[in-house]
């Protein structure tokens, strides 16, 4: 049975007269990564600084672990790991130092410091960054470092904030990497990002917020199987027998029948046992089908369908 | 290994046992251009100084030690009084304007160890720039002219001072979170430190050397009044140093966390001692003066104390609520120190009760002298207008605009009530009654203006108006114990609304499964 590391109970957050945070609950296994999307002003980052307990609920809780935000936010600082989406870097300061200060910081002495900091700039290969000033690096390397910062005390939940805003293709293809690896190292990580093709190759899972009220959780097909009624099917034959588009558009449940390419794609109402029988009319009708396909929207697709890009 | 690695291993390894923050800006120190030109300006300055002595001292002066050392304490006054005070403002302020402060409170560093941290790096800082100076301070000794009490003395209490201003511009750079408010501070410390400085250098040398001035302490330097009274000096200087800290780390505590329980004990450490040297000065020579003072210092703190403490809010926060309910014994006596639940107003009233005890000991112990019966009396009206001014506000406020409530408003409304008892009796009596010279001397309208009616207590006493006082009084204490019961309310409430948390050990045996 999986674990719920992070549990959100009933969160509240209000600034005055903006409720910036109604009611979300949703819960994050052990090791698994949860992307957390929705537009600018929905109640992602209030719900990650309560998590980091940097801010604190008006209502509801959050748990890391065992430990509450507000009754225990000092152990729950212990578990986590938090990257905001601002690098917050130090002048006149090498990035060996920055590292070697928050080491320090989260209580790590002597020889358990010094490999922790070693740890660090071999996994995120910053070692030839180590004397430079982190001030004068670059944003993907800011970036890179603040990653570092955020693990320096090998936590157990990574809470992470846009962390690949600003960066270019490349440097977001190394940090993709990057939490691919501390996802397989067993941390259980949630992330935001606008770039949402690039969240749904890392995440096993996300949660839809907007107006501060959670949408839906889940996988992304879960979700679009909870939320679309119809599902978008193709199919494609060997030549081209007219019978195919008529025999589609009199079986019950196809609609919005049209042509994409070199094959026939509509829109179908019913579930997998439909599905199945459908396929069996085309074959006994002596439609020469190549390729059958049942296409899985992505993230996009997931967003645009649940959201209305409200904001507070 | 080399020498120097061995000696650079064996600071890495001592650097552990000090804040990190200590470490970090100390790395951070060395690279920063305001810190080597400061160093650098100082090292220049001393060699003049010090070249300026010798040539007094070749001329044949033989007490030109003494003007090289108190042109050295200027310029480490300077160095002391406002380089390094305006270093401690300006780091705590990047920090949180560079948005690192934020990172640092998710690690290990409690506020509390943030701010220590912080002042004792600018104490490292301060203690460097007077190394730079120590071999400049130990010629002006060999010159002649003054002797090494008066150098250890001058510059124990030059670092002292220098802390302790480190330690108030730290609190001021906490008071503000945006940009132009942080700002706005720093150019008014800035102002204040250009000002005061001169004055506190001026101060300083007369006390030291009695020039110009009555010397500071009693019968001069070195004497045993002077320890005495550096004594004083010293307690007073460790509390409010304290109380700095903790009103700063207050100001950085996030919302979670109690910063109100530690700050209150504080400052009622500093209000005892107070009335702890009240006590002690009766058996001095200046007793009654200094009693008066004290007193007076007392009702001040109590004030201050109080426009802050009656004004806050009255729910419990539910760490402090859950902390509470597990306590037992003796322990539950600091529930007086926690925040909410109207606590505040009885936190005030116990000081005021402690304030009247005092008072009443000390009268006994001088047969009456000391503070004379009208004193006594004097006090406890200043008592009758703090509650008055602080709880009334609130209370009325409360009744009137519930759901507009914020701590910062009671406050402004504790002023504003200040500000209308100040004003409004003479512009009321000149709108009434069109007096063609409107007579502004103390009279029975004024009753309402506590700080003239403590000014004129002996008049009002003699002229049989302590009724309005003793009325206000009343009132002000009525007002008290109607926020004692609404904050019990609001307990109530709070306890019934709030899940009870999981026990301690329970969540760190459920920790278990993360590791």
């Amino acid at each position: 049975m999986s674990e719920a590391v992070i549990e959100i109970t009933a969160l509240v957050r209000h600034f005055g007269d903006v409720h910036a945070v109604q009611d979300v609950s949703f819960s994050v296994d052990k090791g698994q990564v949860l992307g957390f999307i929705g537009p600018n002003g929905a109640g992602k980052t209030t719900t990650m600084r309560i998590l980091a307990t940097l801010d604190t609920p008006t209502g509801g809780d959050a748990r890391v672990g065992p430990f509450s935000v507000v009754d225990d936010p000092e152990a729950v600082r212990r578990l986590v790991g938090f990257m905001p989406d601002y690098a917050g870097v130090y002048a006149n300061t090498t990035v060996g130092e920055y590292l070697d200060f928050f080491a320090r910081a989260h209580d790590l002495r002597g020889e358990a410091r010094r490999k922790a900091v070693a740890h660090i700039i071999d996994f995120m290969s910053i070692g030839d960054l180590r004397d430079r000033h982190v001030e004068s690096l670059s944003k993907g390397l800011k970036q890179r470092v603040a990653l570092g910062r955020a693990i320096v005390h090998d936590p157990e939940v990574l809470i992470l904030d846009e962390p690949a805003a600003n960066l270019d293709p490349r440097a977001r293809i190394e940090f993709r990497t990057l939490i691919r690896e501390l996802a397989a190292d067993g941390k259980t990580i949630l992330l935001s990002s606008h770039i949402l093709t690039e969240l749904a190759e890392m995440c096993d899972a996300v949660a839809v917020i907007e107006q501060g009220r959670i949408l839906a959780t889940g996988t992304v097909q879960e979700i679009l199987e909870r939320v679309r009624k119809r599902r978008v099917l193709s199919v494609r034959v060997a030549g081209t027998p007219s019978s195919l588009e008529r025999m589609l558009i009199e079986h019950p449940g196809v609609i919005n029948v049209h042509e994409v390419g070199d094959r026939l794609q509509f829109e179908f109402e019913g579930g997998d046992a439909e599905q199945v029988q459908l396929i069996g009319r085309l074959v006994a009708g002596g439609i020469p089908i190549l390729e059958f396909t049942a296409h899985g929207a992505d993230l996009e697709d997931l967003f645009i369908e649940i959201t209305q890009g409200r904001v507070q | 290994m080399s020498a120097a690695a061995r000696v650079l291993s064996w600071l890495d390894r001592r650097s552990d046992d000090v804040s990190p923050l200590v470490v970090k800006e100390a790395r951070q120190v060395v690279r920063s251009r305001e810190f080597l030109l400061s160093f650098s300006a100082s090292l220049l300055a001393g060699m003049a100084v010090a070249f300026g002595g010798a040539t007094a001292a070749l001329s044949g002066s033989t007490t030109s030690g003494r003007g090289t050392f108190a042109a050295l304490m200027g310029c480490l006054g300077f160095l002391g009084l406002f380089v390094v005070p305006i270093g401690a403002f300006n780091t705590l302020r990047n920090e949180r304007m560079e948005q690192t402060l934020e990172l640092i409170t998710l690690t290990s560093l409690t506020p509390r160890r943030v701010v220590i941290g912080k002042l004792l790096s600018q104490s490292v800082k301060l203690l460097t720039l007077f190394a730079a100076f120590a071999p400049f301070i130990a010629m002006s000794f060999l010159l002649g002219g003054i002797d090494l009490t008066t150098i250890l003395t001058s510059l124990t209490l030059l670092y002292m001072a220098s802390v302790w201003v480190g330690a108030l511009c730290l609190f001021l750079s906490t008071l503000f979170k945006s940009r132009a408010g942080s700002g706005l501070v720093f150019g008014v410390v800035a102002l204040f430190a250009i000002v005061l400085l001169p004055i506190g250098l001026s101060v300083f040398r007369a006390a030291v050397f009695g020039v110009a001035a009555p010397t500071m302490f009693g019968s001069g330097f070195g004497s045993a009044a002077m320890f005495k009274e550096l004594t004083v000096l010293g307690t007073f200087w460790v509390t409010t140093l304290v109380n700095f800290v903790l009103l700063a780390k207050h100001r950085l505590s996030l919302a979670t966390e109690d910063g109100v329980t530690p700050l209150r004990i504080g400052f009622f450490a500093q209000f005892l001692l107070t009335v702890w040297w009240a006590l002690v000065s009766l058996f001095s020579t200046y007793r009654s003066a200094t009693v008066e003072t004290m007193t007076a210092l007392g009702a001040i703190h109590l004030a201050i104390v109080a426009v802050f403490i009656v004004t806050e809010e009255m729910s419990v926060p539910r760490r402090v609520l859950h902390r509470l309910t597990m306590e037992s014994g003796i322990r539950r006596l600091l529930a007086l120190f926690s925040p909410g639940a109207g606590r505040g107003a009885a936190y005030v009233a116990a000081q005021m009760v402690v304030l009247m005890a005092v008072i009443v000991i000390a009268r006994s112990l001088t047969g009456g002298l000391h503070p004379p019966a009208a004193g006594l009396r004097r006090i406890l009206a200043a008592c009758g207008y703090i509650c008055f001014f602080t709880a009334v506000p609130v209370v009325v406020f409360r009744r009137v605009a519930p759901s507009r409530i914020s701590p910062f408003k009671l406050r402004a409304a504790v002023l504003c009530a200040v500000a209308a008892a100040l004003v409004l009796p003479d512009i009321l009596h000149y709108l009434i009654f069109r007096p063609d010279v409107l007579d502004l001397s103390y009279s029975a309208r004024h009753l309402i203006n506590p700080f003239r009616t403590l000014a004129h207590w002996a008049e009002v006493e003699a002229r049989g108006w302590t009724v309005m006082p003793l009325v206000i009084g009343v009132t002000g204490l009525l007002a008290y114990i109607r926020l004692f019961i609404l904050g019990a309310r609001a307990t109530a409430q709070a306890a019934f609304a709030d899940p009870p948390a999981v026990p301690a050990e329970e969540a760190t045996a459920r920790a278990g499964i993360l590791h």
